[in-house]
């Protein structure tokens, strides 16, 4: 309870800061105001890829149901960050590149995480049994973490690049506005405080799911 | 066969499939030679238990031990040491069955294929019909050709379930002899419900599921 | 050991020899994806056209065909397995590990011959430019390793499920994008006369991460 007021707080003043005191960058003019969301929820995207992995490998070794129960959530956080992650960025990229999709290597990147995810949602979706649910999808997971670096570094960069790269990577050079900086950052940390919330709030669904099962077939 | 002491013990072993209750907490102590017969009910996880057993499922709950000469074998290798006939047990209908026990003792690792599948048919009476296509088969020769598979690489535990079903009188002989010809070496797990084949039996384990009973 | 101590080599060919007399007596796996893969070679080939120099297109095609080909059969393997019922004979008689094994090598079997069939025709259907072998065959052979390894991993899950085939395609693609993107980029090249070697690389270290991971995961495939 604390926390999502917490957090509800904490995201809102820095959207409102980032929206009405940050000043624009040159070239994005009113555009800048996507990177506030648009990041925070690609990176969330990708968190959450690697949190639902971890868990999965985790679930391999021990054979605990609650590591297969944090790889499934984090699967379906993930899809939603995903969307908004792309549904924002494409809008954005009409408004700059003049057309909704280009696969630039970070559209093809999210596009990927986003086949994956709905990829292992409808595996899950199709096995029957806890034990052999958590099993299957893990070692899928397991096998799709050999491909993201593929997916996600070395194909998508055989294909030419579009992103504005300096806003993103803060290499120091280009000048990025401390206020800028600073509203990104929390909100970067609010999404992330964000997703971990959600994240226990669908494993606690979840658990609870399977004790009213239980306690309906003894 | 080797004179390799053998046993196998169930502490509290319990298994359920989602909600679904399959076997019940049961603890016993078996070890060869000997001869034992699982009971229960219908539905009171005869077969779930012989699955536990010879290591292809993990039990929700409880210990199983598997002792070969006194030393505990973990479930991926029990099923070297195991004979397993189940009605579950399907076989290649474009082979035959001298071909299907062939392909079971070469993937198995047998030194001598061949005298393994000729001498497991003789034994389940199969030998005339053993290039005969498994798919021309009737329920009752396909019965005695899983005999046949349990006992093909001569294991030290031999696991019958409802060894009888689709048997005629001189199947179910089979089955008599196989049980006396292993009962006074090896062990020998049979699941079923039959008087006769409990008769075989020396010893019991008794599953105390509730079976069909519905419940709430 | 008094049971015949397992010899792993020895289960992997028994298993692929078991699988090649099956296909051999049935043959509706390798009929029915040798005419899929020829029905869609036509297709490509009849809307198409002519592609004569736009060999970067005719790359892209050619990885397309053998892509649906992979996509439409290879999940049989085990699929066949589950519908005869006969996992648990397999089970009983070898480890996880070696019936995978066994499969994928005659995953690995079972795509050069469709291979074997549709370069040829492809070749002629799409007048295509004379091809180096040496660079082509590379290609080829390390795209086909890793299409046969990811179809035998995802071809075990899937078998398993409750669609069993129907999956296969969608949780596979993922899977099979770099093979695609890494192929074709491959294949291109060495129409177009330049280096096949970052390509080359790329296949190689997915191949090499595919089969790796795939050794370590066969293991956990079947317990229940």
């Amino acid at each position: 309870m604390l926390w999502r007021i917490l957090i509800f707080v904490w995201l809102s003043v820095w959207m409102v800061v980032a929206l009405l005191f940050a000043p624009q960058v040159p070239v994005l003019h009113e555009t800048t105001r996507v990177l506030y969301f648009h990041i925070p929820a690609a990176w969330i995207a990708v968190l959450a890829l690697g949190w639902g992995m971890l868990h999965s490998v985790l679930y391999l070794v021990k054979r605990d149901l609650n590591h297969d129960d944090q790889a499934a959530a984090a699967a379906e956080l993930g899809v939603l960050f995903t969307v908004v992650a792309t549904v924002s960025g494409s809008l954005w990229a009409k408004r700059m590149w003049g057309s909704y999709w280009n696969w630039d290597p970070r559209e093809t990147s999210i596009f990927f995480v986003l086949i994956l995810y709905i990829a292992y949602l409808a595996l899950r979706g199709s096995i029957e049994g806890d034990e052999k649910r958590a099993r299957l999808s893990a070692i899928y997971s397991a096998i799709a973490f050999v491909a993201v670096p593929f997916l996600m570094f070395v194909v998508p960069r055989m294909y030419e690049g579009l992103h504005p790269d300096p806003i993103i990577n803060n290499r120091g050079k280009v000048d990025m506005d401390p206020l800028i900086r600073i509203c990104f950052f929390m909100m970067l940390i609010g999404f992330t405080a964000l997703y971990f919330w959600l994240q226990t709030l669908r494993v606690r669904v979840t658990r609870l799911e399977r004790r009213r099962e239980l306690a309906r077939g003894i | 066969m080797s004179a390799s002491s053998l046993r196998i013990a169930g502490v509290e072993i319990a298994h359920r499939f989602g909600p679904r209750v399959a076997v019940r907490p049961v603890s016993f102590d078996v070890s060869a030679p000997g001869v034992a017969a699982v009971t229960g009910e219908n539905g009171s996880g005869k077969s779930t238990l012989l699955r536990i057993l010879c290591g292809l499922l993990r039990p929700s709950r409880g210990q199983c031990v598997f002792e070969v000469d006194g030393r505990a074998v973990e479930p991926r290798r029990r099923r070297l040491f195991t004979g397993l006939a189940t009605p579950e047990l399907s076989f290649y209908e474009e082979f035959s069955a001298a071909e299907n026990l062939a392909f079971a003792a070469e993937t198995r690792g047998l030194p001598n294929p061949t005298s393994a599948v000729r001498l497991a048919l003789e034994r389940v009476g199969l030998t005339p019909r053993a290039d005969d296509r498994v798919s021309a088969f009737s329920s009752g020769m396909k019965q005695r050709l899983r005999l046949a598979f349990a006992i093909l690489h001569e294991p030290p535990v031999i696991m019958l379930d409802e060894p009888g079903s689709h048997l005629d009188d001189a199947g179910r002989a089979v089955v008599e002899h196989i049980v006396q010809t292993y009962g006074p070496k090896s062990l020998v797990l049979i699941a079923t419900n039959e008087p006769r084949e409990m008769a075989l039996a020396e010893r019991r384990i008794e599953l105390s599921g509730r079976g069909l009973e519905r419940t709430a | 050991m008094p049971n015949g101590g397992s010899n792993s080599a020895v289960a992997v060919w028994s298993v692929l020899r078991k699988e090649c007399r099956t296909e051999w007596r049935t043959r509706y796996g390798l009929n029915a994806a040798l005419l899929f893969a020829v029905a869609s070679l036509t297709a490509v080939s009849f809307a198409a056209g002519r592609l004569g120099n736009r060999t970067d297109i005719m790359a892209a095609l050619f990885w397309i065909v053998l892509l649906f080909a992979t996509l439409a059969s290879m999940s049989h393997a085990f699929v066949r397995e589950v519908e005869a019922r006969t996992m648990l004979l397999l089970r009983l008689v070898a480890t996880p590990t070696e019936i995978a094994v066994g499969k994928l090598l005659f995953n690995l079997l079972f795509l050069l011959v469709i291979e074997a069939v549709t370069v040829p025709l492809f070749m002629v259907l799409m007048g295509a430019p004379p091809v180096r072998w040496g660079q082509f065959l590379a290609v080829l052979g390390l795209g086909t390793v890793s299409l046969a390894a990811s179809s035998t991993l995802v071809g075990a899950v899937i078998a398993q499920t409750r669609g069993r085939g129907a999956l296969f395609a969608g949780v596979s693609l993922p899977l099979l994008l770099p093979v695609l993107a890494a192929a074709v980029g491959g294949t291109r090249e060495m129409w177009a006369a330049n280096s096949v070697a970052p390509s080359l690389k790329l296949l190689g270290a997915y191949a090499v991460a595919l089969l790796a991971a795939s050794l370590l995961l066969y293991d956990h495939l079947w317990e229940d």
